[in-house]
């Protein structure tokens, strides 16, 4: 306990040892109100809500920052179904101590859930309307608001209360009994509920009773209770409970299949459809990732290709370029021959003969042709002779494709020699070639007219035409 | 015999949770203590230089 003055913890003395201010009163005040909150515990662990509630206002009005006995408070509040009241009480207390306040908690609960704490709302608001309807007469639609209003909250004791007040004033005393004893059981302290309940219990005198039951079995009915419900049903004949029990198992089985169809089917049958989608968009998106991969590797194929291509024009021109250093090696070769033994025509020969013309047609320099040309200049018409003497021996002994080579030299290194061109036809002639040796004759006839080669040659070409027509 | 008119003026309206707001700061928090206080003020003036100060008690012997 402290002073109300200046704060510092009382001692059993009767003046603060703080400030020195007179406190006997202050805690007699303080030493009652905890009675109070004590004595309202005590009430709220059996139930007796209404006393409970008196003992901790009393408790409150002697010393508002009893934090247990107003949250204690707004929790009996909350049980009889009197949200705000028990939210205000939790406000005011956390208001008063605002760190390690079990309203805290409280209020969390009903924070946390907002869908019952508007359904409360909505209890309160309807028994505000059914409290209207009483008020204006209405008590048949008073009745059937407070209904809604027990079926949402039933631990709402005015709305019980109030039925229990509505069925007393229309006769209905069992059902006012039954509203009674129900807010006796949340409320065991509750004045006015004993009360009512007092009352229903005298309105309901055995002599009524066996009244009740004679009407009952002269209307042929049966009456029973449900919940807040008085049942009435007539009396059932034999022939429809003996067929009952077949009557209604097929009843359930029928309804059984038709829940089913109409409400379970579906959504299975949505669910299946849902998954079958999820499948059907997970292979799309794996088609669509495969496709992009696929895209990408053709044009990386497409662009080895180009590569390759690019690689084997580049090998080409170095194997031209091979064959080209080739040529040059062997004329420089034969020329370095020449040089040194001019006279050495075989040595020559044999470079000249490596050398292949057609290999470095169309990348040979100037330079080359030069050379080339200067080296046949001195030795070409040996070479000439060399090679005439040499394909004509071949012609003779009928040796047309050495004669064909070595003729085809000398007509190479010596153009005016038109017996070498005459019998290098003879020879294509002679093996077949007939368009080779046409070619050969033509050139004789062109090159060399007015000779007996060029008449010789006029005559075979006449032949091979008329051969081939 | 009760008396149904009688009875259904003792039901008061339930406040809604719209109402709550000013159902709190209407709410009279003054007690015995606060009014001990005012008493105390009254009689002697001379020694007002406090401000009660409200901390949760939980038994005599703090």
């Amino acid at each position: 306990m402290r002073c109300y003055n200046c704060g510092a913890i009382l001692t059993k003395r009767n003046s603060c040892p703080g400030c020195g201010a007179d406190v006997e009163l202050y805690k007699k005040i303080i030493v009652v109100s905890n009675r109070y909150y004590n004595d309202g515990l005590e009430q709220a662990s059996v139930r007796n809500l209404s006393g409970a509630i008196r003992s901790l206002r009393e408790c409150l009005k002697l010393n508002k920052a009893n934090i247990d006995a107003r949250n204690l408070l707004g929790l009996i509040y909350y049980e009889m179904g009197e949200v705000v009241a028990a939210l205000s009480e939790w406000v005011i207390s956390k208001n008063l101590l605002t760190e390690g306040n079990i309203a805290d908690d409280y209020m969390d609960m009903i924070r946390n859930n907002p869908q019952k704490l508007d359904a409360t709302n909505q209890t309160i608001k309807k028994y505000n309307i059914a409290l209207k309807y009483c008020n204006k007469g209405t008590l048949d639609l008073a009745v059937i608001q407070l209904k809604k209003v027990l079926s949402i909250n039933p631990r709402f004791i005015r709305a019980h209360l109030l039925l229990c007040l509505l069925y007393l004033n229309n006769g209905n005393y069992a059902k006012a009994k039954v509203e009674a004893e129900k807010t006796l059981k949340i409320d065991t302290g509750n004045v006015m509920a004993s009360r009512y309940l007092q009352e229903a219990t005298e309105m309901i005198v055995p002599g009524d009773e066996s009244e009740e039951e004679i009407a009952e079995a002269k209307e042929e009915v049966v009456r029973y209770k449900s919940g807040n419900e008085m049942i009435i049903q007539p009396k059932k004949t034999a022939s429809l409970r003996a067929n009952f029990p077949i009557w209604g198992i097929g009843l359930g089985i029928a309804l059984g299949i038709c829940a089913t169809y109409f409400l379970i089917l579906p959504s299975k049958l949505q669910q299946a459809g849902t998954t079958n989608q999820q499948t059907i968009i997970a292979i799309s998106e794996e088609s669509d990732a495969k496709s992009a991969q696929i895209v990408q590797n053709e044009t990386e194929i497409q662009s080895l290709q180009e590569e390759l291509e690019s690689l084997k024009s580049q090998i080409s021109t170095y194997e031209g370029t091979d064959s080209s250093m080739a040529a040059v090696n062997n004329l420089m070769e034969a020329t370095a021959i020449y040089l040194s033994t001019p006279s050495d025509i075989d040595a020559i020969t044999a470079q000249l003969d490596s050398l292949d013309l057609n290999a470095v047609e169309g990348s040979i320099s100037n330079e080359f042709t030069d050379l080339y040309d200067s080296l046949m200049s001195h030795v070409g018409s040996e070479l000439a002779v060399s090679y005439y003497n040499t394909g004509y021996e071949a012609y003779k002994n009928e040796d047309y494709e050495t004669a064909i080579t070595n003729l085809s030299k000398a007509c190479q290194y010596d153009t005016t020699n038109v017996n070498a061109f005459y019998y290098l036809g003879n020879s294509y002639y002679n093996s077949g070639d007939t368009d080779n040796a046409k070619v050969v004759y033509d050139k004789v006839v062109t090159d060399f007219p007015n000779t007996q080669s060029a008449q010789a040659a006029e005559a075979k070409l006449a032949e091979i035409n008329n051969a081939s027509n | 015999m009760i008396n149904f008119e009688e009875e259904l003026k003792k039901f008061k309206p339930s406040i809604e949770i719209e109402d709550a707001e000013d159902a709190i700061y209407n709410q009279d928090l003054d007690d015995m203590a606060d009014v001990l206080v005012k008493f105390v003020k009254q009689a002697y003036p001379e020694t007002d230089n406090n401000n009660r100060t409200v901390r949760p008690n939980k038994n005599m012997d703090q």
